[in-house]
């Protein structure tokens, strides 16, 4: 999915938490956006995923505005992810189940995905006996089981063990090469913007200071900010 | 002590005398108590559901009545059914008074806040959230309105079990509208009343175990559906 952000501004009781003036995410790209905590960058894809309105300006994908189409192709896994209370298989199943899969494409769409993040074994259990690191696995699949043509990820990695990041991020890796989707994720783990991303996005108090390839904004920042942030510095 | 003892006796007695008079009340307490559950609930799920995930401009006022009406006492409740329903009153052509019908119309008034207080409760807190997961997971209108149903059901199992312990314990409200007629509109909470009054304290405490007995049956039902996927 293509999406152009025009104007963007969102006030929370008078305070501006976001103002984007213009940026554009092109199809296929692997974008992702860093900076410190109350940046805004949760926000920003809550805003893109429909779930939070903004006050000013447009987001649109593929040229349009959000339509029910658009619902269909986007998916966001959250910074704290909500399960259903059911099984795991149930859990990942749901996003194919509303959208009247047949029975036997799903069961066979949700095993290769449990499979391939390595959660097999935790099929039939209760969703909320998982651990915080197993939940967010199953969030993940829960996610990418659908092919959206845009995937949000808002710090999918944060509570995981070292081993378990690098097969979560090879399975969305491996989701970004096989289809031609856009991919957003947020994150903390700086690594894991160079290992992931083709472009990386730099937020401070609700604005993208500066964004570009990866190689370009982690080698050669262009602002004095960036290259603090980077740098592990805080930030005023 | 003594005739608490005589009570549990008496109530197994009671049970198996298959005493005609003994079943109707136990019937007809569980026929108006289960009738006022579900017409509540009926009103009152969806209703609390929608208060707690969206915002209007008198809620906060709405929010304040409801929890008003939680704490409502069942005797006023009774009394104002009872002068809208009575000969004079300005439901009286509808002749309810003094029949099952006016007890189940007071019990629906007691327990309807109740259950849509607790629903709303519960909505208000993982409301948002859960309509968040299903509109980024592709749910329409319908399907995350079933899903909030589903995942709020441990709410609503607990919403509906208050609510028919408000109905099925309601002695106050039930003797004022119901009379406590013989035959007619005698429950088992208006006949232990009575039973006491007459100083039969045994045959009181039996027909509370029963009615233990019938609640502790009921709760395991509701609680086996509420566990089921
Ligand atoms: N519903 C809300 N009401 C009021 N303020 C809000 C709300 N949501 C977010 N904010 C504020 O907006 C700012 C941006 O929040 P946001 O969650 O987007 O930050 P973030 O960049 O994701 O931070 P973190 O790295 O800590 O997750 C914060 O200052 C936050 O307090
Ligand atoms: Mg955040």
């Amino acid at each position: 999915m293509d999406l152009q952000i025009t104007n963007l501004q969102k006030y929370y009781s008078g305070r501006c938490v976001l103002n984007i003036e213009n940026q554009r995410i092109k199809k296929g790209s692997f974008l992702g956006i860093i900076g410190p905590n109350g940046a805004g960058k949760s926000t920003l894809v809550k805003i893109i995923a429909g779930l939070v309105e903004a006050g000013n300006g447009t987001v649109s994908y593929n040229g349009s505005g959000l339509n029910t189409a658009v619902q269909q192709n986007m998916t966001l896994v959250f910074q704290r992810p909500y399960l259903l209370r059911t099984t795991v298989f149930n859990n990942i199943a749901y996003p194919l189940v509303v959208r009247k899969v047949k029975r036997q494409e799903i069961s066979d769409r949700v095993n290769s995905v449990m499979e391939s993040l390595d959660i097999r074994s935790l099929k039939d259990q209760k969703a909320w006996t998982l651990s915080g690191g197993e939940t967010q696995k199953v969030a993940l699949a829960r996610a990418i089981v659908i092919n959206p043509s845009l995937l949000l990820l808002d710090e999918p990695t944060a509570n995981i063990d070292p081993g378990s990041i690098l097969v979560m991020e090879e399975n969305i890796k491996k989701f970004h090469e096989q289809g031609n989707s856009t991919v957003i994720v947020v994150t903390h783990n700086l690594q894991q913007g160079k290992r992931l991303c083709d472009d990386i996005a730099f937020m401070h108090k609700g604005e993208i200071i500066e964004s570009g390839s990866a190689d370009d904004v982690f080698n050669h920042p262009k602002n004095i900010l960036t290259e603090k942030f980077i740098a592990g510095e805080i930030l005023i | 002590m003594a005739h608490i003892i005589e009570g549990i006796r008496d109530a197994i007695n009671l049970l198996l005398s298959f005493d005609k008079e003994i079943y109707g009340i136990i019937g007809l307490s569980l026929y108006v108590s289960l009738a006022s559950t579900l017409i509540s609930g009926i009103v009152a799920i969806p209703i609390g559901i929608v208060l707690g995930i969206k915002s209007f401009p008198v809620k906060k006022a709405v929010i304040r009545l409801l929890y008003t009406m939680m704490s409502l006492p069942p005797v006023i409740v009774g009394l104002v059914v009872f002068l809208f329903i009575s000969r004079n009153g300005l439901l009286g052509n509808l002749r309810i008074v003094y029949t099952p019908t006016a007890i189940i119309v007071a019990q629906v008034l007691l327990v309807t806040p109740i259950i849509m207080g607790t629903v709303y409760a519960g909505a208000r807190e993982r409301g948002e959230e859960i309509q968040n997961v299903a509109y980024t997971l592709g749910a329409n209108r319908a399907q995350a309105l079933i899903l909030l149903i589903k995942e709020l059901r441990v709410n609503i199992f607990s919403a509906i079990v208050t609510g028919y312990g408000r109905a099925i314990s309601e002695v106050g409200a039930v003797m004022v509208v119901g009379g406590n007629i013989k035959g007619h509109t005698r429950v088992m909470t208006t006949v232990i009343a009575m039973l006491k009054n007459m100083g039969q304290y045994g045959m009181a405490i039996a027909i509370g175990i029963i009615l233990l007995l019938i609640s502790f049956i009921i709760n395991s039902i509701l609680y086996k559906l509420q566990q089921g996927d």
